[in-house]
């Protein structure tokens, strides 16, 4: 018997999130060198907003699925009980409102929350998977995993980044010591700074004595950017290896083709007008930076200092628009715990994340002050085996 | 005084004829012979990664060895050598290939050519091979090793030349001059996605690339995508029989017909990234034959026979992908094994054609130990195989015998592709 999904999402307009994601399950996708067709199938929709291009009545006329004006209603298919396998939350774009940090209010707890209300009514919790961060608030995120775990219900979350090919296809071993990490995103705050948060995170993650918290975060930016550079609070070193990993260098690059050595040809504070430093205290003495350097590079690249290994870098390859098939490599991770009942990844890294990201931001309207960061005392392992694409 | 150690080399050649292959010095001088120079040709992208280095294993890497020579045949407004040349003084530009190699000694001065003979205005034949002069710049190149005496390492970017006897010709004056000679395009050292290497020794049944681009130019690239992975199969490559070209109308006839397997299609194409979508609204969706058929407007395959019975083909079908997709049908194994050799491409999706990168690298491996990386053969065949390619277009698609690419070669035990 297929697996029946329901899709509860903000929007479904082409090329949103939820479009190239759900679509996965009706059309299929490529998949370790097949075009693969879920053994799956999509019988109930709710979406939050219908502007104009919306898909899903199309989408649902023809592929026989009905959408339903609640949540509720599309969990438990117009009937009185709890009627799919799983469930699939898309809480990206559409027209939400951001709070004093800039954060997009997206509804993914509350969506989540009403999910939650049908499995303990109805007596019985399917897997759900809930695509990017959990919510813009850790607190509310916190209570959607300890839902998971109290009704015990496999849960996935978070970014394509995580799983997507990597250039070069290098995997941190686990048990390896990490000295420090570096990650170079770029975008807007906040959807993008979580992707490139989480990237950093599925690699440290599989440090020595695995993930035990944050204990402090600082977000500073503008020329204080530099100068933490200077004074040693960033590495340059990491920063040169990240970006040996880019194939999207800006200025001189695209004036004339050139290649160029950005962290000491001088052009980097000229071309980033607003950098942003992340810096993140781990429990256990790592210290980690995400380096946001909009108008230097389009692509996102990671970089650590590994105990008898040197410099590790890597790009997590964003493949291009339209097909953007990183969506697909996360797709078989969803699907696998629809399978299998298990996720691949643990869901407390995508709290983690949810949390640095917050208190980064609280960081930044409160005068980029350092923060301790007791709350983030989360604790887990990283799956033994890799899980992004490389088959 | 002391001796410079050219004017020691110099005095010391007891003949001219004698033609000494020596050990490379451990940090190379070279010399450049390009066609055209400007922003995004491949003369910009080789040679300015000798100048302004490039990203490597977690570094920006300088290659160890000084690009002190150039020559440019077309110099436009559009041209950046000059540019080149002003912030890299050590760099000099002369008028002509002798200049360039010999610096004004009158002798050989440098260690190592790279000869790039891609872009630039030239005249397309009536088969519609545009004819780069690469042949004409490796004789030049040739005429001062023998006027010196002294031969050393050459790389030729892309095809050895449009004309298949005169690319054997430079096959067979690199082996009687005795220098290493290296030479093809960026497909079979850039990275892949996966990140597999064909294992050794295995049976190959079937090979496809479905790639994109047209005839006498990406042709090449898809077979040197697929040559780089079969040549590493049982017995090594063994040369190949005959090629056929089918296009247009004649390329559906033949899909539908199964000259070439579909399963390795659609194994190629679950590996593309660029997948044009056969439906609006729909981002990444695999396409019927009837949304092929609409989509790509001038496909053409080249299906051809290797020796051993191996049969190969090379799709290009523009419109459809825009990168590099490669499947076999392996003995033993179930299902295709399959793989994108993944470009970078500067086409909006990014600034720098990474994928020089390990081209420029593995030529860096050739200058410091006077051994080719990757076998020439390789490319004498594909080269042999363009040429076939473009020669069964022109005769009307049918079928042309090719007893002259009885080309036999072991490949390399490591990969050299890019991986770390």
């Amino acid at each position: 018997m297929p697996t029946r999904i329901a899709v509860v999402t903000t929007v479904y307009r082409y090329l949103t999130h939820a479009q190239h994601e759900a679509d996965r399950f009706l059309v299929g996708y490529p998949h370790n060198g097949k075009w693969h067709r879920p053994d799956a199938k999509i019988v109930s929709l709710y979406v939050d907003q219908k502007p104009e291009g919306d898909l899903s009545g199309a989408r649902a006329t023809e592929f026989g699925f009905k959408v339903y004006p609640t949540i509720a209603e599309a969990l438990r298919c117009g009937g009185e009980k709890l009627a799919v396998d799983a469930v699939l939350i898309i809480g990206e774009h559409g027209d939400y409102p951001r709070n004093e940090k800039g954060q997009v209010l997206y509804p993914r707890y509350e969506f989540f929350k009403q999910c939650v209300d049908v499995f303990e009514k109805d007596g019985r919790a399917v897997p759900v998977f809930n695509d990017k961060h959990l919510s813009y608030s850790f607190e509310k995120a916190k209570w959607m995993v300890d839902a998971s775990k109290r009704l015990k219900f496999p849960m996935l979350a978070g970014s394509s980044l995580p799983v997507t090919w990597r250039l070069p296809d290098i995997e941190l071993a686990l048990g390896c010591e990490i000295e420090e990490a570096l990650m170079v995103g770029v975008g807007e705050s906040d959807p993008m700074d979580y992707h490139a948060l989480e990237a950093m995170q599925c690699m440290i993650e599989r440090r020595n004595g695995g993930e035990t918290g944050v204990k402090a975060v600082e977000m500073i930016e503008g020329e204080a950017v530099w100068k933490a550079g200077n004074d040693g609070r960033w590495s340059k070193e990491l920063l040169t290896a990240a970006l040996s990993r880019s194939d999207t260098p800006q200025g001189l690059t695209v004036k004339d083709g050139r290649t160029q050595d950005l962290v000491h040809n001088g052009e980097l504070p000229k071309l980033v007008k607003d950098p942003a430093a992340y810096f993140i205290e781990y429990s256990d003495g790592l210290k980690a930076t995400l380096l946001m350097l909009n108008g230097a590079l389009t692509d996102f690249n990671f970089a650590a200092r590994v105990k008898g290994l040197g410099l590790q870098s890597t790009q997590f390859l964003l493949t291009p628009t339209p097909n953007v098939t990183y969506s697909a490599c996360l797709m078989g991770k969803v699907e696998e715990m629809f399978t299998t009942g298990k996720a691949p990844y643990p869901v407390e890294r995508t709290l983690i994340v949810s949390g640095i990201l917050e208190s980064c931001l609280t960081s930044r309207i409160q005068g980029h002050k350092r923060l301790e960061t007791p709350h983030l005392n989360v604790r887990y392992q990283a799956p033994r085996d890799s899980q992004h694409c490389r088959a | 005084m002391p001796i410079s150690r050219r004017e020691f080399i110099g005095g010391t050649v007891a003949a001219p004829l004698l033609l000494i292959a020596q050990k490379p010095p451990s940090r190379p001088k070279l010399a450049a012979v390009c066609t055209i120079y400007h922003r995004m040709s491949h003369a910009q992208h080789i040679v300015d990664r000798f100048l302004d280095g490039y990203g490597w294993n977690s570094t920006h890497h300088h290659p160890p060895m000084d690009l002190v020579a150039l020559f440019v045949d077309q110099v436009g407004n559009d041209d950046l050598s000059r540019e080149r040349a002003t912030r890299y003084p050590q760099m000099k530009i002369y008028p002509t290939i002798a200049e360039a190699l010999t610096r004004g000694t009158g002798k050989l001065a440098v260690d190592g050519v790279v000869l790039v003979g891609e872009h630039g205005h030239y005249e397309r034949n009536e088969k519609g091979q545009t004819k780069y002069p690469r042949y004409e710049f490796f004789q030049q190149i040739v005429k001062v090793f023998r006027a010196s005496g002294r031969s050393v390492p050459v790389f030729n970017d892309k095809h050895l030349s449009w004309n298949w006897d005169w690319a054997k010709e430079m096959y067979d004056t690199s082996r009687d001059l005795k220098f290493a000679f290296m030479a093809g395009s960026s497909l079979p050292v850039t990275w892949r996605t996966p990140s597999l290497e064909m294992p050794a020794g295995v049976r190959v049944r079937e090979a496809m690339c479905v790639c994109y681009g047209g005839v006498d130019s990406y042709d090449f690239h898809g077979l040197e995508t697929m040559q780089c992975m079969v040549e590493r199969r049982k017995g090594g490559e063994s040369g190949v029989k005959w090629l056929q070209a089918y296009r247009g109308e004649n390329f559906w006839k033949a899909h539908q017909a199964g000259v070439w397997p579909h399963d390795l299609v659609e194994a190629a194409l679950s590996r593309s990234h660029t997948l044009t979508p056969a439906r609006e609204g729909f981002n990444d969706i695999l396409p019927t034959l009837d949304d092929m058929r609409r989509i790509v407007k001038d496909p053409v395959a080249y299906r051809y026979e290797h020796a051993d019975g191996l049969h190969s083909t090379m799709l290009l079908m523009s419109g459809l992908v825009s990168d590099f997709n490669f499947a076999a049908r392996i003995e033993g194994r179930a299902e295709p094994f399959s793989t994108q050799m993944y470009l970078p491409m500067p086409d909006g999706r990014t600034t720098l054609a990474n994928f020089f990168t390990p081209q420029v690298n593995n030529m860096e491996k050739m200058f410091l130990t006077g051994r080719p990386a990757y076998p020439v053969e390789r490319t004498l065949l594909t080269t042999g195989l363009t040429a076939a390619g473009v020669e069964s277009l022109f005769r009307n698609q049918t079928r042309f015998d090719t007893p002259h690419l009885a080309i036999h070669y072991q490949a390399t035990k490591e990969s050299t592709f890019w991986r770390t």
